[in-house]
């Protein structure tokens, strides 16, 4: 029975970490943009659902319906008026541009909020469901299953619309698709435009599980790192697939090796798939 | 091209030479600043505070400033430091070091070399405090350090060192004791500790104090900084049926941890968390979850002193606090401030701002602050102090422990 809780949390853990994962892949793979803010914005959206909930008494459910348009916006206006000036450049200079406008928008947050840890408490809390001595918790059951069928809807709208279909056509051949008449600087701010949107829902979803705080920025940003390179850049099966691999090892190899382990283990098979898989489980070769 | 390559080298030569001027006349402005600056500093004492203004620990940074400010405050209102009849307005530099220890100690000397400070308060926690020691005794300036409590800090000995925390024992075992007293049927205690320099030494030194009263400790694991997932720990944890919870870390570890306890159905008669619940924003965060946790401080604002020091009462500290920052104050912030108390309180004994004179005053200084009794042992820490042991009841910290400012008792069984 432990050995199945173990399994079970590792699982749950995983499906939240391909939810911190899956817009960040987006826009690595499809950009080529190393988005350092992207960690923010899921903060920034914990903060939303937040602020929604002790404000105005709006659950986070109904918050994601207005997180997921806003955030769109933001990122479609960030790529638009940003980077798509530099989009053309070498990977460093789009990585020091967002990792500049992370310094920006984290120090904002930091003078708005302050560095406190606040927590979206739900009033009555949604408890536990218990089966044969088996626990888990329903707001994570509930953050998991939405995190699912976010990511389902992020994966249908790539691959069966036609902007969807235009974003893999970039991705796969940035010129081809260019000749072929597709406007590249919409199909770019659109991608990140759902990269943002991705964070953004996440940071809803984790203001229920996770303390909320300017200094968690970093720590998601890690992980949204580590799944990308397990899972496959730019592939959201792989992100999915990456963030379960992340939560079980991390949860079993808690339980074999230590706690204290958990956090390098991640880092370790980050430095083994980056030497030996480095497209990762279900990326294709030459988007690494 | 040559010619343009030529008339850039010209330019960055011309360039070069205005830098050069420049420079030298910043050189020469500079050395006027200095030679004025013993005028200046009969005025002002200028107290110099590394601090982790920004990176992980800015939280902490932020209220140690609030504490020094205070201090200053209040003293400059009420026409500064009287040293030997005169009297001396105070001013606090304060650089940033990111959070990282190196650059600590590196801050610590500009503020002595370069801001030409007299005194220093030391930088954030026992690491990075032990760290810029060295620094502050190499120049024979006096060091008060407002947040280092491991007894290692004050082992190398040095005579300008001087910290405000008592050891950690002196938390662990008054609440090994009350537990005994309250709670004879609890023998089981787990330790969850965060693998980072005092949340490890204070669940060792718990692990002593457990076991030194005949408890038996059935877990003990360390945890990383930076965990976002607490379960596998707790599930095993879970498992060893523990009755006496002890878990070490920060305010973001411990929320989330009590969260996921909850979570996991994890029950106990008593659930001790350190550092966390003497902050309002772990009660905050933690709502319901926080009930019946108890916890140890060096300071609470609950306890009751007379002091000699400038903010007198505990109660005046309290309520000057609450009017600065709408916020109540906890040891952090309480420490900082005492810390420039007790400069303040050693400098007018000494009649001087000489920092031997200083030293030498802090040294022997034997006072009562809002803080608490204050005499520092001869390592340089404080011995004087009895650490409160509370438990958050009805959203508020209660203090249990010792029996002279007891609020109420402690309650048993946490859900």
């Amino acid at each position: 029975m432990f050995a199945l809780q173990v399994l079970v949390n590792g699982l749950v853990l995983g499906c939240l970490y391909a939810c911190i994962a899956a817009g960040f892949s987006l826009v690595w793979g499809v950009l080529n943009v190393i988005n350092i803010m992207h960690g923010s914005f899921i903060v920034l959206g914990s903060y939303l659902a937040w602020m929604s909930y002790s404000a105005i008494g709006l659950s986070p459910w109904t918050t994601l319906l207005i997180a997921a348009p806003l955030f769109f916006a933001v990122g479609y206006l960030i790529q638009r008026g940003i980077l798509n000036r530099v989009i053309a450049a070498p990977v460093l200079v789009t990585l020091t541009l967002t990792f500049g406008l992370d310094l920006i928008l984290n120090n904002s947050m930091l003078l708005a909020f302050s560095a406190d840890y606040r927590k979206l408490l739900l009033d009555p809390p949604l408890g536990t469901l218990a089966f044969s001595g088996l626990v888990v918790p329903v707001d994570r059951v509930l953050a998991m299953v939405l995190a699912l069928i976010l990511t389902l809807a992020l994966y249908i709208i790539l691959r069966h619309s036609r902007v969807g279909r235009a974003i893999i056509a970039v991705r796969m051949d940035r010129d081809a698709a260019l000749l072929m008449g597709v406007n590249i600087r919409t199909i770019y701010a659109v991608a990140f435009g759902l990269g943002a949107a991705m964070a953004g829902c996440a940071g809803v979803l984790l203001a229920l599980i996770f303390p909320i705080s300017p200094l968690s920025a970093g720590a998601y940003l890690g992980k949204a790192f580590v799944v990308c390179v397990l899972g496959g850049l730019g592939s959201v099966p792989g992100a999915v697939l990456g963030g379960l691999f992340l939560g079980i090892t991390e949860s079993v190899g808690a339980v074999v090796f230590g706690p204290e382990h958990s956090v390098t283990l991640s880092f370790a098979l980050l430095i083994v798939f980056l030497i030996f898989r480095p497209h990762g489980l279900l990326g294709k070769k030459g988007y690494e | 091209m040559e010619n343009e390559k030529s008339a850039g080298i010209t330019h960055q030569r011309s360039c070069g030479r205005r830098a050069f001027l420049r420079f030298s006349a910043a050189v020469a402005a500079a050395s006027g600043v200095l030679l004025s600056a013993p005028v200046h500093a009969q005025e002002v004492i200028k107290f110099g505070a590394p601090l982790p203004i920004t990176g992980p620990l800015a939280p902490e940074a932020l209220k140690q400033q609030q504490g020094y400010d205070l201090w200053a405050k209040q003293v400059n209102q009420a026409g500064g430091i009287s040293v030997g009849g005169k009297k001396m307005k105070v001013e606090i530099v304060y650089t940033d070091y990111q959070s990282n220890t190196p650059r600590a100690v590196q801050a610590t000397e500009r503020l002595i070399t370069q801001d030409q400070v007299q005194f220093v308060f030391a930088p954030f926690g026992s690491g990075a405090a032990k760290a810029a020691s060295t620094v502050a005794e190499r120049y024979g300036v006096p060091m008060i350090a407002a947040t280092a409590s491991s007894s290692q800090v004050y082992d190398q000995g040095y005579k300008f060192l001087f910290g405000t925390f008592t050891p950690n024992d002196t938390l662990t075992n008054p609440l090994a004791d009350i537990i005994r007293q309250k709670a004879p049927d609890v023998k089981r205690v787990a330790i969850l500790a965060r693998n980072d320099l005092f949340p490890l030494a204070i669940a060792q030194e718990m692990e002593k104090s457990a076991k030194d009263r005949g408890l038996e400790v059935v877990f003990f694991e360390k945890y990383a900084i930076n965990t976002l997932d607490h379960s596998a720990a707790l599930a095993q944890l879970k498992a060893t049926n523990p009755q006496w919870i002890f878990a070490t870390g920060y305010t973001n570890d411990l929320v989330l941890m009590r969260k996921q306890m909850a979570d996991q159905r994890i029950e106990a008669p008593v659930v001790t968390m350190i550092a966390a619940p003497a902050y309002q924003e772990f009660i905050d965060a933690a709502g319901k979850g926080a009930e019946n946790i108890s916890s140890a401080a060096w300071w609470h604002p609950a306890v009751r002193y007379k002091g000699t020091d400038i903010f007198g009462a505990t109660e005046n500290y309290v309520r000057l606090f609450k009017e600065a920052y709408k916020a109540d104050p906890d040891y952090a912030h309480a420490s900082a401030s005492v810390s420039g108390a007790l400069f303040q309180m050693a400098i007018e004994r000494a009649g001087s701002i000489d920092r031997q004179k200083v030293r030498d005053a802090l040294a022997s200084l034997n006072v009562m602050t809002f803080w608490g009794p204050v005499r520092f042992g001869p390592t340089g820490q404080i011995t004087s102090l009895e650490p409160p042991v509370f438990q958050i009841q009805g959203a508020k910290p209660i203090v249990v422990h010792p029996a002279a400012i007891r609020q109420g008792d402690l309650r048993l069984g946490v859900k």
